[in-house]
Parts: C-alpha cells; sequence; structure tokens
C-alpha cells in the first residue's frame, strides 16, 4: 500500500501578489486543504494552504513561503502529496481507488487473475479494471460482493470470483 | 420528441431471446450485448448484461432502477484515467 497520494498540482503564479494556481485531483477539490500538511517531489513541505478564489477548473491559494509571483512560478508543475493516514476511515465496504489500485486479484482456488490496474465507474457500479498476464487487453470486474467477496487490503488480496468465461 | 407510447419500448430481438435462454438455465453468466439501443425491461433485473463499447464489453448488473434507460448509458466510450488522490469506490 502507497503511504503518499497525488492530491494536486501547482501551476505557477496567480497574480503578482505571490499567489499560486492550484489544480485539485480530489473528489471534493476544496476538501485539499484539509490534508495539510502536504509535500512535493523534492521534499519540501506545505504546512499550510489557503484557497482564496476559484477559477476555472482550479483554485488561486496562498502557500506558507510563497509571497512572490517569483517565488510562485518557481512552484510550477510541483505535485502535492498527502500521508495515506491523513484520509478519513471508511465504512465496510467502501475504499479508496488509492488502496486498491496494485492488489493482487486471486480467483477462489488461490490462483492469480491479475492486478488493479484502475477504478471506474460505468454510472450505475463501480468496475475493477484488471490487468491480466499474458494478455493486451484489460477485464473489467464488477466491484460487487458476489463477484468480489474479499477485499484483505492488509494482505494485499482481492479474491474474485467472476462470472462464468468471463475472463 | 418522445417515442409514442403505443409502439412501447424498443429492444433488439436477440436480446430478449439471450436474456430469457440465461433465466432458464440459470446460469451465472455474462450476457454480451452489442445492442447499445435497447431499452431495459423488467425481466432483465436480476442479470449481468456485457454492453459493448465500441472497443469491450462493459458489465452492468440490470437494477429496477435502471428500466426504461438504455443499455448504452451504462457502457462509456471514453476512458478517462485521472488521479486517484482520495476518490472512493463502494462495493454493493
Amino acid at each position: 500500500m502507497s503511504t503518499d497520494i497525488v492530491v494536486g498540482t501547482l501551476s505557477g503564479a496567480f497574480g503578482v501578489h505571490g499567489e499560486v494556481r492550484l489544480k485539485s485531483f480530489c473528489a471534493d477539490p476544496a476538501a485539499i486543504a484539509d490534508y495539510t500538511p502536504l509535500t512535493t517531489d523534492d521534499g519540501r513541505t506545505i504546512n499550510q494552504l489557503v484557497i482564496t478564489g476559484q477559477l476555472k477548473g482550479a483554485f488561486s491559494v496562498r502557500v506558507d513561503g510563497v509571497t512572490t509571483k517569483e517565488d510562485a512560478d518557481a512552484l510550477r508543475g510541483v505535485k502535492l502529496y498527502a500521508r495515506r493516514e491523513q484520509l478519513p476511515s471508511l465504512p465496510d465496504d467502501e475504499f479508496y481507488h488509492a488502496d486498491l489500485i496494485g492488489l493482487a486479484v486471486h480467483d477462489a482456488g488461490g490462483a492469480q487473475i491479475g492486478t488493479v490496474k484502475d477504478v471506474m465507474n460505468n454510472g450505475a457500479d463501480d468496475l475493477l479494471e484488471l490487468s491480466v498476464p499474458g494478455k493486451s487487453d484489460t477485464a473489467l470486474l464488477p466491484f460487487t460482493r458476489a463477484v468480489v467477496p474479499t477485499v484483505d487490503l492488509d494482505a494485499g488480496r482481492i479474491v474474485a470470483d467472476p462470472p462464468e468465461g468471463w475472463l | 420528441m418522445a417515442r409514442s407510447v403505443w409502439k412501447g419500448p424498443f429492444v433488439d430481438a436477440y436480446v430478449l431471446k439471450k436474456a430469457e435462454a440465461t433465466r432458464e438455465s440459470g446460469r451465472n453468466e455474462v450476457i454480451k450485448i452489442w445492442s447499445r439501443r435497447s431499452t431495459i425491461l423488467p425481466q432483465f433485473v436480476g442479470l449481468t448484461f456485457g454492453v459493448y463499447n465500441g472497443k469491450k464489453h462493459i458489465p452492468v448488473n440490470v437494477t429496477e432502477d435502471m428500466i426504461g434507460q438504455k443499455f448504452g448509458e451504462y457502457s462509456p466510450t471514453r476512458t478517462y484515467y485521472g488521479h486517484a488522490a482520495d476518490k472512493k469506490a463502494k462495493r454493493k
């Protein structure tokens, strides 16, 4: 399980007073401010992030230690990481995509089917996209209790019972 | 303009045949269909269809809420791989 999760990226200065343009990847974009302290690729820690305005597809923010346009421009392209432990705990049967991605998927007999590449949604249900060894295309599994009876995050494995002839 | 009520919902005949055959066999299998234009009927509830999106079949578990919609609405044709961030998935 990864410990750092990308939650947003900084894309340069907004204005000339040291504000920075921030693109959030969170389900609720404004929630990124709740996950401070955030870290960057180069190990810098951002302890405070104040959202000052809403832009098209982004926010303008004030970052601690950034007071000039030059400082803000230097942050262009910097990714922001939150610690996995900072995300709130979830009820049973809800999982973070970040926890599911990369887990090994086994069938009821214990044989490995593949690994979770991504989690997508078809408008009604969540689907696990699996990369299957020996196949160029991915396979999709409905994320339901019937098809995916066991998700063991500690062991890093999922037990699946796919419908006949599906994979 | 909406479809005339007297015509009833449109469903490709092969979809009905496949659904009926699967229900009678009682097997747990995904019914592969290419007909995105077919309406979801009450007799499809509880079955799983693999609805073609132009590249692959997307599994769709039919529930009561879906009745009257078209199969194509549950089989997205474009994929966007965003960042996982704090997004959640719910197991139903």
